[in-house]
């Protein structure tokens, strides 16, 4: 039996590796040595012809690439901090309700019930200037005459685009916050409110302590499969207009698909899994600390 | 008294301020949401009006007739894409779970060298951008024929899954002390019918939340599956939605009926199992 | 590799043997044709009469992908770098078709002479590319013409006030400048809008490149370096400003796809709309629309050059290269396309393609005045229409102007600045690819 020679874990992680292996990295190598030619889909010789690094100096020295860089940076920060605080807020709030918890936890987690694709059409309908549901309700409550151009105006595009998507994932949020604050020790809260703590402090010194590993894990699932905001943007405003919304995965899509030119948008597509990685990192390295504050690390 | 009746008062007004909060919030959630069930009863002439409609005038299920009548009338295969959502999101999730429950037992009961790494390197598979996969995976799933089948979608959602059902699944058998597990071995049971009887149950929990968020994600995703499905062999309902869009026109009316019949089921089975998604996450992801 | 080869022997042979398509009994009796075909509903419908076909034939059709055409074209594209091109029949559209210059065969050797005789000439002539007859029109022929809102018309007070301010009698525009006198005319937003365009992606390069040649110029020279940055494209691209700066039409005008006009002309707020033929049943229809029995539909406005706007394009079928059984695919695309087919594919609304089903509608029309009026503008606009110009780079440089013409809209870049950038980014890529 040669299997026996295998050592027990790697048997039983085996299943795990190769389907990550063949599934995310035989095409990631795929479009890695791509990404060094000028592949154009409609043209598949293009493929075996290698021109070193010139996709990546395009991408690099192309100011359209950097401003979409820096724009998600942008949105994935303030995206992700929104969705904690508010996810923080209503987690607290649903825990102190006594009555109706099932339901409510389960009204709390309706809009991931939603495919990402159908909340960027409900949105674009939701901003849209002339017949939206936010510009009727306000034009009818009287707080404004104009119609307000949510999805042209850059500033207000981008804050379309991060409601939609802090609609869809502060339940994540709140759901793993929920799930701390179920698991939070009573000894410590009776402690200090025996020691005179105004609530405010409690929470601040007691509560939040042991809260931050949840919110970093939250942190980190989010920062994980945040690349699905993609399907969001690309239909409310494809990173119009006039570039005003373009993010780097609209970016890439367009490049890839609709140019066909794959080497190009495979180049830029490394830039973008470098970044989603580093974010990833950037939280696991935070969850690890949080934890050892609290002494559950291993 | 006074003090007493003061701080009766204060409480009071908290419990008010709470309530208000929460329902303030559960609107904001609810809402837009509720608002694509109403467009699903209501004419496209209410929906787009100006001046608005607010209170809806005439609620009728011409949406679904549409939807499942016949080609010409406006019908979509639903039921075809249905059973299609149905078998490659439950099927997916189940093996998720099964490669997940292996790899979480590995990292939570073995040492070995470049374990930390290995883990990452796990995690880190989950955060490349579908977009970044969708072509290569295509010209591999065409070239070896699994393109348009349900087997090659629940590859890709399996693949998808492990990374989270592992990690929150290695925290749950963490919880286990190890002696427990090797007293039953003790006893007489093979290390398989120990990890049944004692280490399973325990795990439970964290399984089933690890299965309801696989679940989500593979009934919702649309962006690979709409490179790898064509026909109604495979399309599953997120790609379905596309179906009320042509090139000139988008039928939104017809969009929301569809979508809630995929929002139905989702929550349901949310409401089932959230008893152990909170008890699920509340072990599984800290303690690991 | 050997892909390309054997095909072109296939297509050889067929050009010698074969040049027929006429229907026989069990003619492909045991032959399965795989075939991709647009998804929607609006398009489904003539699906049903594929078993007629297999009927007729014996043969088997099989489709393997249904999805919207830009799903289609992204599906296509992914097809040719994997050569996975051996299915059949695939729907196909006018302004996509030049960028497969290798995936499509030639159907002229497949279908008899009279067969593609009986199509309007200006689609069979837009359907061929590089001498090579790519597709068979169906009964989906677009061009926009002018919806307009009648009460607008009818109104003697705004009659006069119009007179007074523009020195003309108001009436359906005749040409594009008075199209932007009276949308801003009608304005009055927030609540109504003169008139709105399609302001992003391919929407856009489309209404700036039929104004452009309304306007005497054109996209590119012969050479294929770019043309637009002249006159006539300045001044294509000043009227779209020149409604955005004075509030003529909505605020988010930039970020309007086709949906959101139909949309939003019919909900009343638009008094001007140039759309396409496919809204024509939901604009008068009471149940999509508040305008229905307001509707009324006048010709494409002509530009500065006498020329009217006609940015045209159709839905067809193709067959390709690489298909083992391209008479019985060719068959199925002609049965698809002939007469009974078109009759009942516009009996929906859709434009025809072809001569003989062009009168068959007309004459159907007769009792319906709006019907009439709708087809008679659409006729009219069709005179004149024309596609896309044919270079497989069209989509791809699209993406490079329209968010330059998006930054002269809004008011980031000037006019004269948008078009340079434009075209100079446009020029590169022609030059990137040897074009040029």
């Amino acid at each position: 039996m040669t299997r026996a020679k295998l050592p027990p874990w790697l048997v039983l992680l085996l299943p795990a590796i190769v389907i990550i292996l063949a599934v995310v990295m035989v095409p990631l190598l795929l479009s890695l040595y791509s990404s060094f030619t000028p592949y154009h889909l409609t043209r598949p010789e293009t493929l075996w012809k290698w021109i070193g690094t010139f996709n990546y100096v395009k991408a690099a020295t192309d100011p359209n690439f950097w401003r979409a860089f820096g724009r998600t940076v942008l949105l994935l920060t303030i995206a992700l901090n929104l969705e904690m605080l508010l996810g923080l807020g209503l987690a607290l709030m649903v825990s102190k309700v006594t009555q109706g918890q099932r339901l409510l936890r389960t009204a709390m987690m309706f809009p991931m019930m939603f495919s990402p694709i159908l909340v960027g059409f409900q949105f674009k309908f939701i901003f849209n200037d002339n017949v939206g549901l936010v510009n009727n309700a306000l034009q009818s409550l009287g707080l404004t005459e104009r119609a307000i151009p949510w999805l042209v105006d850059g500033n207000l595009a981008l804050f379309a685009i991060i409601m939609a998507e802090v609609w869809t994932s502060t339940s994540v949020f709140a759901i793993l916050i929920l799930a701390g604050l179920f698991a939070l020790p009573q000894d410590p809260l009776e402690a200090a409110k025996v020691d005179g703590c105004t609530p405010w402090q409690s929470f601040r010194y007691v509560t939040l302590p042991f809260l931050m590993p949840f919110i970093y894990i939250a942190m980190a699932i989010r920062s994980l499969d945040v690349a699905r905001a993609y399907d969001i943007v690309q239909v409310m405003t494809n990173g119009g207009p006039a570039r005003r919304t373009e993010l780097l995965w609209t970016l890439i899509g367009r490049t890839g698909y609709v140019d066909a030119r794959m080497g190009y948008a495979n180049a830029m597509g490394y830039i973008a899994i470098l970044l989603s990685i580093a974010f990833t990192v950037y939280f696991f390295r935070k969850l690890q600390s949080a934890r050892r504050e609290l002494g559950m690390a291993d | 008294m006074a003090s007493a009746s003061q701080h009766r008062l204060r409480k009071r007004l908290l419990r008010v301020a709470h309530l208000t909060g929460l329902f303030l919030a559960m609107c904001v959630i609810c809402l837009p949401g509720l608002w694509v069930v109403l467009n699903s009863f209501r004419p496209t002439v209410e929906i787009m009006a100006k001046p608005p409609v607010w209170v809806p005038q005439s609620l009728s299920l011409d949406h679904y007739r549409a939807m499942f009548g016949g080609a010409g009338e406006g019908g979509i295969p639903v039921l075809t894409y249905f059973r299609n959502s149905l078998i490659v999101s439950v099927t997916s999730t189940l093996i998720a779970l099964l490669v997940g429950m292996a790899g979480g037992y590995a990292f939570a009961r073995y040492k070995f060298k470049g374990k930390a790494a290995m883990f990452v390197a796990l995690m880190a598979s989950r955060a490349v951008p579908g977009v970044a996969l969708s072509l290569p995976l295509f010209i591999i799933f065409g070239r070896t024929g699994i393109i348009d089948t349900h087997f090659g979608l629940i590859l890709v959602y399996v693949s998808m899954n492990v990374p989270f059902t592992i990690w929150l699944i290695d925290g749950f058998f963490r919880q286990v002390p190890k002696e427990l597990a090797e007293a039953a071995e003790i006893d007489g049971c093979t290390r398989w019918q120990a990890f049944w009887r004692v280490e399973f149950p325990v795990a439970r929990a964290g399984i089933a939340s690890a299965g309801i968020f696989a679940f989500l994600t593979s009934w919702n995703e649309y962006a690979l599956a709409s490179q790898l499905t064509r026909s109604a062999n495979s399309k599953t309902m997120p790609v379905g939605l596309l179906d009320f869009t042509s090139q000139f026109t988008l039928n939104w009316g017809g969009m929301c009926a569809l979508a809630v019949l995929m929002i139905i089921p989702a929550l349901a089975l949310t409401f089932l199992v959230q008893k152990h998604l909170i008890a699920g996450l509340t072990f599984g992801g800290v303690k690991g | 590799m050997k892909g390309p080869m054997a095909g072109s022997v296939l297509a050889l042979l067929a050009g010698f043997g074969f040049a027929t398509a006429a229907l026989a009994d069990g003619e492909f009796a045991g032959v399965t044709v795989e075939a991709k075909l647009i998804g929607g509903q609006q398009y489904e419908a003539l699906y049903a009469r594929i078993a007629d076909w297999e009927k007729a034939t014996g043969a088997k059709v099989k489709i393997i992908s249904q999805k919207n055409h830009f799903e289609l074209d992204k599906e296509y594209k992914a097809d040719i770098a994997a050569g996975t091109t051996n299915w059949c029949v695939g729907s196909n559209h006018s302004s996509f078709a030049s960028q497969y210059p290798s995936l499509y065969t030639d159907l002229a050797p497949l279908l008899p002479a009279e067969t593609v005789a009986g199509f309007v000439p200006a689609n069979i002539k837009a359907a061929t590319i590089e001498g090579k007859l790519v597709m068979l029109p169906r009964a989906q022929f677009d061009v926009s013409a002018l919806y307009y809102q009648k009460s607008l018309y009818t109104d003697p007070a705004k009659a006069e006030a119009f007179k007074a301010k523009f020195g003309y009698d108001l009436a359906p525009p005749e040409t594009w400048d008075q199209f932007r006198d009276q949308a801003m005319f009608f304005a009055a937003p927030p609540n109504f809008y003169g008139t709105q365009y399609a302001g992003k992606d391919e929407a856009i390069n489309g209404r700036f490149y039929e104004l452009v040649v309304a306007n005497g110029g054109k996209m590119f020279n012969d050479d294929w370096t770019p043309a637009f940055n002249s006159d006539a494209g300045k001044q294509a691209l000043q009227w779209f400003v020149d409604l955005y700066k004075a509030g003529a039409v909505p605020p988010g005008t930039t970020n309007y796809l086709w949906d959101d006009l139909g949309n939003g002309f019919a909900s009343g707020t638009v008094a001007l709309n140039l759309d396409w033929p496919g809204w024509s049943g939901f604009f008068n229809d009471p149940a999509s629309s508040k305008l229905a029995g307001n509707v009324g539909v006048a010709p494409a406005p002509q530009g500065s050059a006498g020329v009217r706007t006609g940015w045209s394009g159709f839905h067809g079928f193709s067959v390709t290269e690489n298909c083992a059984t391209k008479e019985a695919a060719a068959s199925l695309v002609d049965f698809l396309t002939n007469e009974d087919s078109q009759k009942l594919e516009s009996a929906a609304g859709p434009l025809p393609s072809r001569t003989a089903v062009w009168d068959h509608v007309i004459a159907e029309a007769k009792s319906d005045p709006y019907k009439s009026e709708v087809l008679a503008a659409f006729q009219e606009t069709a005179k004149t229409a024309f596609p896309v110009p044919p270079t497989p780079y069209w989509i791809e440089s699209g993406n490079l102007i329209f968010p330059e013409l998006q930054a002269a809209i809004l008011g980031d870049k000037t006019v004269d600045q948008a078009l340079e950038d434009a075209s100079d980014a446009v020029e590169e890529l022609m030059r990137e690819n040897g074009v040029i």
